[in-house]
C-alpha cells in the first residue's frame, strides 16, 4: 500500500491568502434587495409598469384628452370605437317638398276595379345619401293607391325580409320619402312597395344604398368647424366610441378613473393604517387587552357590508340615484380594516418573542423604540402585500357598489356605473359595458399580480433562513 | 456569589389549566469569573432557565439575588436599563437574533447607542474594534445580516453583547447551531474575551464534552429540575445520578478506543414533556434503576463528594 503524501501547497493556509475571505457581493439593503427580486417577476413588473400608466392616465388625461366627458352629442350616440373619421358638410334639411307625380300620368284603375300592377317603380335617390337624411323618390306605378317604404341593412332574401318598415305614403302621387331614422355609414336596402287600397295586389322593388357620414351645416358651426356646404370635414375621434348619450367614452374612462382609484386607493390607505395602530396595540400590550380588542373585530366580521352601506347612505341623507362617495368611504374603512389588523398583531406577538428584540430588551430599549426600531420595520413587508391586495378589493367594492346602484350616480362617472349604463346595450353596442369592464379587469388584475410579486419579494424571513 | 438562583420556577401556561413546567424549583448560582455549564436534552428547561434568571421571562416562583440585591419578578424597560451592563445574553439562534432591516454596525452599536446616546459615527471605532475583535471585518459595517453565515452572526451577537462591557454572559448553545470547524473557533474566541474581561458565564450546551472544556464546574437539568451538579471533570468523569450516567454515555467520545472501551448505560426512552407533573422523580420512566419509592417521593439535592450534589434515593 503507497501512502498519500501531501504537496507542502496543498496544506497553505487559506486564511492567509489575500482577498479570499472577503465578501466581493455588493450591500443591500432590504428595499434595494427587494426591489431587485421584483425586477426579476415579469409579471409583476408588468403589472407595476400598468398601474404607473393607469395613474398617469388619470392625472394627466384631462390635460391630454380635451373631450369634455359629460358632453352629450345626440349624433353619434352609441357610436362604436372611430379613428380619424370624416364627414361631408349638408345643408339642414329643413322641409322637404318631396316629389309628386303629375296626376295626368297616373293611369286609371282597371276597368273591372281590379288592379294589375304593371311595373314596379324605380327608386333613385336625390341628393347625396347621408347619415343626416337619405331621401328617395320613384317612378309612379299604375294603379297604385300608396306606397310603403322599408329599410333593411341586407339583400332582402323575399317579401318577408324587408326589414324596418319606415312608413307609408298617403296618397298616390306622393312619389318621394325622407329618412331620418338613425342612419349610420354603411349600405341599406331600400324597398318600395305599391299598394292598392285594399292592398290586395302588391309589387315591390329594392335598391340598394350607400350611406354617407355627413353633417349639417349648422352642426359644423356649433363644432367650431367651418367648412362650406359639400366640404369633407374631419370628426371627433372616439378611441373606445361613444355612450347611450353620445358622450365620450375614452374621457368618462379618465374620469371614472379619478373615482375607482381614489377609493380604490384612499380607502385602504386609511383602513391598513387603522388596522396597523389597532392590531399593534393588541399585539404589544398583548394578555387581557389583547383579547378584548381581538373579540371586537369578530363582532366586526359578522357586520354585513350592504346594511351597513345604506345605513351610512341614510345617516348622510342621501337619496336613491345620488352620488355617495364619502359614505362608501366611510363604510370601506369601519368594516375592513380587521383584516390588517389580525395581521398586525401577529406580526408584533410574533416579533415581540424574536430573540432580536429581547436582545434589545436587555440592552434597555424603551417600549417605543422596539416599536419604531424593531417591530415596525419588520412588519411593513407584510403591510405593504396586504395594502396592495385591499386595493383590487376596494376597487371592485367600489364598482360593484356603483353596478347596483350604491355608489356613484350620473352625471359622475365610475367605471362601476358606467358598466351599470352599458350593460343596457350590451346585445347592440356591445363597447359599451366592455371598455368599462376592460379596465375594472385590468386594474384588479395589475394590482393582483403586484401583490403577489411583492409578497415573494419582500418575504425577509424566507431569504434569512435560505 | 455573582448571581443565585433560589428556588427559581417558570411556568408557562397552555390554556385549559395546563401548565409546563419548564423550570422547577431550580437552585443554582454563579461566582464572579466562573463559567458554569448547563447540559441537558431538548426540551429539559435550559433555554427558560437562562431568560427567566435575566429577567426576559417573568417569574413564576423563587428569587434570584445579583450582588446581594435581589432582581425584579417580573421587569419593566427601566430594570433591563439598570443591568444592561450588567448581564448581557447570546441567543441560541443565531438567524432570529438579529433584525434583518438593521446593518451590522446598528446592531452591534445598539447597546451603546441606547445607553450613553449619541449617533453611529461617535461610538464607529468602537463598534469596528469589536468587529474585529470577534473576527470579522471593519468592511462588513454597512452590511445586513442576510449576508452573513450563520458562524458570523453568532460572532455578530457576541460583539453586540460584550460592547457594553457586561459581567455576566448568559450563552445559550453559541455553537450548537454551527459547523464543527466553527464551533472550535466561536469556543476560542469565548475562552479569550472570558480572560480577558474576566467574565462570568453560564454556558448552555448540548455537547458535554464541550461543556466540560469550557466549564469550571457543570449543572445537569432534567424535565425542568437539575438533577446534578458540581466541578466540570467530577460530573464528567463519575457521574452520580443515572440520567447524568445515561447522557455521558450516549455522549461520543472522541478518542475511538476510549468509546470502545466504555460501558454503555442503554439509551432508553423519550424525553416526555413536562405538562402537569406528579410528585416522585421526575427520571422515574426512564430509570433502569427504578424503584417503587421513587415514583412516591421527589429526591432532594444532596452532596455526594466535595462541592458535587446530586438528586436520586439511590446515593
Ligand atoms: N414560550 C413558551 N410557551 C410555552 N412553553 C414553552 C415556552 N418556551 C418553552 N416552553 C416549553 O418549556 C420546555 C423547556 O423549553 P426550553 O426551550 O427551555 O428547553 P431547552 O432545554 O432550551 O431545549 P433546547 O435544547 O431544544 O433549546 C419545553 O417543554 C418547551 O416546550
Ligand atoms: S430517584 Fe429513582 S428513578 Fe430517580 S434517578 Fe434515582 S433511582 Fe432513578
Ligand atoms: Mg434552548
Amino acid at each position: 500500500m503507497n501512502s498519500y503524501e501531501p504537496a507542502a501547497h496543498e496544506f497553505a493556509s487559506v486564511a492567509r491568502q489575500p482577498g479570499l475571505l472577503t465578501l466581493t457581493r455588493p450591500s443591500q439593503s432590504y428595499w434595494q434587495d427587494a426591489w431587485l427580486r421584483l425586477k426579476k417577476n415579469k409579471r409583476a413588473l408588468a403589472s407595476l409598469y400598468l398601474i404607473i400608466a393607469l395613474l398617469l392616465m388619470t392625472l394627466l388625461g384631462p390635460w391630454l384628452w380635451h373631450q369634455d366627458p359629460t358632453l352629450q352629442d345626440l349624433d353619434v350616440i352609441s357610436q362604436p370605437p372611430s379613428f380619424g373619421d370624416t364627414a361631408l358638410v349638408v345643408a339642414d334639411p329643413g322641409l322637404w317638398a318631396g316629389v309628386t307625380a303629375d296626376t295626368a300620368t297616373l293611369v286609371p284603375a282597371d276597368p273591372d276595379g281590379k288592379l294589375v300592377l304593371t311595373a314596379t317603380a324605380r327608386i333613385q335617390t336625390v341628393g347625396a345619401a347621408t347619415t343626416q337624411y337619405v331621401r328617395v323618390s320613384w317612378d309612379s306605378v299604375p294603379g297604385a293607391a300608396f306606397y310603403l317604404v322599408y329599410r333593411n341593412d341586407h339583400a332582402p332574401e323575399s317579401g318577408e325580409d324587408l326589414g324596418l318598415p319606415l312608413g307609408q305614403t298617403l296618397a298616390a302621387a306622393e312619389l318621394s320619402f325622407e329618412d331620418r331614422l338613425q342612419l349610420r355609414e354603411q349600405d341599406y336596402w331600400y324597398t318600395v312597395i305599391a299598394s292598392d287600397e285594399i292592398r290586395e295586389a302588391t309589387s315591390f322593388t329594392t335598391e340598394r344604398i350607400h350611406v354617407q357620414r355627413a353633417i349639417t351645416a349648422t352642426q359644423a358651426r356649433e363644432r367650431l368647424l367651418p367648412a362650406p356646404l359639400g366640404a369633407t370635414v374631419a370628426l371627433q375621434s372616439h378611441p373606445f366610441g361613444t355612450d347611450s348619450l353620445g358622450r365620450d367614452l375614452f374621457a368618462r374612462i379618465i374620469e371614472g378613473a379619478r373615482v375607482s382609484l381614489f377609493i380604490g386607493i384612499v380607502a385602504p390607505f386609511l383602513f391598513v393604517l387603522l388596522g396597523t395602530i389597532y392590531g399593534g396595540i393588541s399585539g404589544y400590550f398583548g394578555g387581557t387587552v389583547d383579547a378584548v380588542m381581538m373579540r371586537v373585530t369578530d363582532f366586526l366580521i359578522a357586520l354585513p357590508f350592504l346594511l351597513f352601506m345604506i345605513l351610512f347612505r341614510i345617516g348622510f341623507g342621501i337619496g336613491p340615484g345620488e352620488s355617495g362617495i364619502f359614505p362608501m368611504l366611510l363604510a370601506l374603512v369601519l368594516l375592513r380594516w380587521e383584516d390588517p389588523a389580525r395581521l398586525v398583531r401577529g406580526q408584533v406577538l410574533q416579533i415581540r418573542e424574536e430573540a432580536f428584540v429581547q436582545a434589545a430588551r436587555l440592552l434597555g430599549a424603551q417600549p417605543l423604540y422596539l416599536i419604531f426600531r424593531h417591530m415596525i420595520p419588520n412588519t411593513i413587508g407584510p403591510l405593504l402585500v396586504n395594502l396592495t391586495f385591499s386595493i383590487p378589493m376596494a376597487i371592485f367594492t367600489e364598482a360593484f357598489l356603483s353596478f347596483i346602484g350604491m355608489g356613484v350616480a350620473p352625471p359622475t362617472p365610475s367605471w362601476g356605473s358606467m358598466s351599470n349604463d352599458g350593460l343596457k346595450s350590451m346585445l347592440s353596442s356591445p363597447h359599451e359595458l366592455l371598455f368599462p369592464a376592460i379596465f375594472i379587469s385590468l386594474t384588479v388584475l395589475a394590482f393582483n399580480l403586484l401583490g403577489d410579486g411583492l409578497r415573494d419579494a419582500l418575504d425577509s424571513r424566507m431569504r434569512s433562513r435560505e | 456569589m455573582l448571581i443565585e438562583a433560589r428556588k427559581l420556577r417558570k411556568y408557562f401556561s397552555l390554556g385549559h389549566g395546563k401548565q409546563v413546567h419548564a423550570v422547577d424549583d431550580v437552585s443554582l448560582g454563579i461566582a464572579e469569573h466562573e463559567v458554569l455549564g448547563l447540559v441537558g436534552e431538548s426540551g429539559s428547561g435550559k433555554t427558560t432557565f437562562g431568560k427567566t434568571l435575566i429577567g426576559l421571562y417573568d417569574k413564576t416562583g423563587g428569587q434570584v439575588v445579583y450582588r446581594d440585591r435581589e432582581l425584579p419578578q417580573r421587569y419593566q424597560a427601566q430594570d433591563y436599563k439598570r443591568q444592561a451592563s450588567e448581564i448581557q445574553m447570546i441567543f441560541q439562534d443565531p438567524y432570529s437574533s438579529l433584525n434583518p432591516r438593521m446593518t451590522i454596525q446598528e446592531i452591534i452599536a445598539e447597546g451603546l447607542l441606547i445607553r450613553d446616546g449619541g449617533n453611529l459615527g461617535s461610538v464607529r471605532d468602537k463598534v469596528v474594534y469589536w468587529l474585529e475583535r470577534v473576527g470579522l471585518h471593519g468592511d462588513h459595517l454597512s452590511r445586513y445580516p442576510h449576508e452573513f453565515s450563520g458562524g458570523q452572526r453568532q460572532r455578530v451577537g457576541i460583539a453586540r453583547a460584550l460592547i457594553v462591557e457586561p459581567k455576566l454572559l448568559i450563552c445559550d448553545e453559541p455553537i450548537s447551531a454551527l459547523d464543527v470547524s466553527v464551533q472550535a473557533q466561536v469556543v476560542k474566541l469565548l475562552g479569550e474575551l472570558k480572560q480577558s474581561l474576566g467574565l462570568a458565564m453560564l454556558f448552555i450546551a448540548h455537547d458535554l464534552s464541550m461543556v466540560r472544556y469550557v466549564s469550571d464546574r457543570m449543572a445537569v437539568m432534567y424535565l425542568g429540575s437539575l438533577v446534578e451538579v458540581g466541578p466540570a471533570d467530577a460530573v464528567y468523569f463519575s457521574p452520580q445520578h443515572p440520567y447524568t450516567k445515561m447522557l455521558i454515555s450516549s455522549n461520543p467520545e472522541p478518542d475511538p478506543v476510549h468509546e470502545r472501551q466504555r460501558k454503555d448505560v442503554i439509551v432508553s426512552g423519550e424525553i416526555p414533556s413536562p405538562v402537569n407533573l406528579q410528585p416522585g422523580c421526575r427520571f422515574a420512566g426512564r430509570c433502569p434503576l427504578v424503584e417503587p419509592h421513587c415514583r412516591l417521593e421527589t429526591p432532594m439535592l444532596r452532596t455526594v463528594a466535595a462541592n458535587h450534589l446530586a438528586a436520586c434515593h439511590l446515593l
